[in-house]
């Protein structure tokens, strides 16, 4: 809970503005230390992903940037 | 004893108290949205990345005095007013009243950037200076990578390009966007308005044929349901009318039902009057007919055969007279021819008294054939006027005799004739003549006209059983009487 707190392997999804493209930063709301913050965020892969969708977090660029990588929905799981 | 048990239950109630206004003073605890950070003893040591100071957020810390130092550094929200003129990406010109919220990120990171720059006490005032300032650039560089359709609706444009534009200033001041609002777009060249004018007069457009349309039909079916209205009284008028006038008739037919009543009775008895006059008109009539009209007919009737049989007689007679007038043409001729001949013969007989022989012979011959000439002549002549008298006579007494005797048959016959002519009226019950006396005169001369030839006929017929036994000229006479009946 103390702000070293890192948030790799936290779960979160793209903002309704923030969509991922390639070579462009998205934001991601991340649940974290309790509650839950703005990231901004690059897509691991260099894709794109689209607003609403679920992410998770794979690498954390400090202090605000994260890597995060498109959680499969239920359907293609 | 009493003093020292004084002392041991002062220094048992004080000393805990002291003890803990003691750990009030050091230990440190920091709110929610604060950071408490501690610099001096030991802080290096407790940083395995070799930070400066020390960071503490949600729980507390032991603050020595003298040898440690702490400060709070707010991690509130805080917003700045933005307001910017720049031009678009058209190039326009535009202003921009717009407000960011930001605040210190809640990671070690940014919160060791920002403890670094803001931490002097109550520096929120120059944080917020520094914030606005940097904005200020970053919204003038975003505005003119926007259209200002953009800035007006491209929610997503407009963060995406604030991300790009201020995120590692942000970073480096330990700072995290919450959100960037544009709250108004000053337009000092009027495009945003000219932007929208069309549409804006498309649907004034709209809205005034909508409100005509709707005006309209309002009318028409104002006007509609007033024309119905006018007609529904119309109707009720005329109904009324119609009512009221079956009303003023029946009214009217009973109050002339009286009088109706009288003229009707009153017609019933001129009517009979009136039959009565017919009847007495008849009744008149007839009597007129069988006392004036019948004798005068059988009168005319009667002058009319008297002058045929004058006529014929008249005929006859004229006749007889011309055949004697020929004769005695006839005779006196022959008389001149044998004086001519007795002259001739006197003046031969002169010129020949030269010879004596021839001139005795000749005086013998001629004396002898003057004698035997004058003798013919006169024997002839006295057998002609015998016998015309005699003709003339016979040819009298037949034409008068026959005359009277078809004249008389007739008349005994003449009621019947006229009994069966008349007896076509027998069917006629009334005879409507239209001209009065004259039109049955007309009648009646029409009927006797049709009975003439019956006459006629019936003559020639007892005509013709007399002249069977009688001679030529009789005959002859009957003929010419009849050609000159039927002629006339």
């Amino acid at each position: 809970m103390s702000a070293s707190t890192s948030p790799i392997g936290c779960a979160g999804r793209v903002t309704a503005a923030g969509a991922i493209r390639p070579g462009r930063l998205g934001e991601v709301m991340v649940a974290i230390r309790g509650g839950v913050e703005a990231f901004l965020a690059k897509d691991a892969d260099g894709g794109s992903i689209e607003p609403y969708e679920e992410i998770v977090v794979v690498e954390y660029e400090p202090p605000r940037t994260v890597i995060v990588t498109r959680l499969p929905s239920s359907e293609e799981l | 004893m009493g003093t020292a048990v004084v002392i041991v239950i002062a220094a048992v109630v004080v000393v805990p108290i002291l003890l803990g206004l003691l750990f009030k003073v050091l230990w440190r605890v920091p709110a929610a949205d604060e950071a408490l950070i501690i610099t001096g003893f030991g802080a290096r040591r407790a940083s395995p990345e070799g930070k400066v100071f020390r960071i503490v957020t949600g729980g507390g810390a032991m603050v020595l005095p003298i040898l440690q130092k702490a400060q709070y550094l707010s991690l509130k929200a805080d917003k700045a007013i933005l307001e910017v003129e720049g031009v678009d990406q058209q190039k326009i010109p535009v202003g921009v009243r717009g407000v960011a919220i930001f605040k210190v990120g809640d990671d070690e990171q940014s919160i060791t950037n920002a403890a670094t720059r803001f931490l002097e006490g109550s520096n929120r005032g120059q944080m917020h200076d520094l914030v606005r300032e940097v904005f200020h650039g970053h919204l003038r560089s975003i505005i003119g990578g926007l259209s200002v359709e953009d800035l007006i609706a491209n929610r997503n444009e407009l963060a995406q390009q604030t991300r790009d534009a201020s995120n590692d200033e942000m970073q480096k001041l330990g700072l995290v966007v919450d959100s960037m609002q544009i709250q108004e777009i000053i337009d000092p060249t009027g495009y945003i308005k000219a932007l929208g004018e069309p549409r804006a007069a498309e649907v004034k457009k709209q809205a005034r044929i909508a409100q005509a349309l709707a005006d309209r039909e309002a009318t028409e079916r104002e006007q509609e349901a007033e024309a119905l209205k006018a007609q529904a009284r119309r109707n009720s008028q005329i109904k009324q009318a119609e009512y009221q006038a079956d009303i003023d008739r029946q009214a009217a037919i009973s109050a002339q039902s009286g009088p109706l009543a009288d003229a009707e009775a009153r017609k019933s008895v001129v009517v009979q009057e009136t039959a009565v006059a017919n009847l007495v008109a008849e009744r008149e009539e007839k009597r007129l007919d069988s006392s004036v009209r019948k004798p005068a007919d059988a009168e005319a009737y009667r002058k009319r055969v008297e002058a045929e049989g004058e006529r014929a007689a008249r005929i006859e007679l004229a006749e007889a007279s011309k055949r004697e007038v020929e004769l005695k043409a006839e005779a006196a001729a022959r008389q001149t021819e044998l004086q001519a001949a007795a002259n001739a013969r006197q003046v031969e007989l002169a010129a020949a008294a030269e010879s004596k022989r021839i001139e005795q012979v000749g005086v013998a011959e001629a004396t002898a054939t003057e004698a035997t000439g004058r003798a013919d002549g006169e024997a002839i002549r006295a057998r002609g006027t015998a016998e015309a008298d005699a003709i003339a006579r016979r040819a009298e007494a037949l034409a008068a005799e026959s005359e009277a005797v078809i004249a008389q048959q007739v008349a005994e016959k003449l009621p019947e004739i006229v009994a069966a002519a008349a007896g076509a009226f027998n069917n006629v019950d009334s005879m409507t003549v239209l001209n009065g006396a004259q039109g049955v005169t007309e009648v009646m001369n029409q009927l006797i006209a049709q009975a003439g030839p019956a006459l006629d006929l019936a003559r020639g017929t007892f005509r013709n059983g007399h002249g069977n036994g009688g001679g030529g000229p009789v005959e002859a006479a009957g003929k010419a009487t009849e050609r000159e009946g039927s002629g006339s």
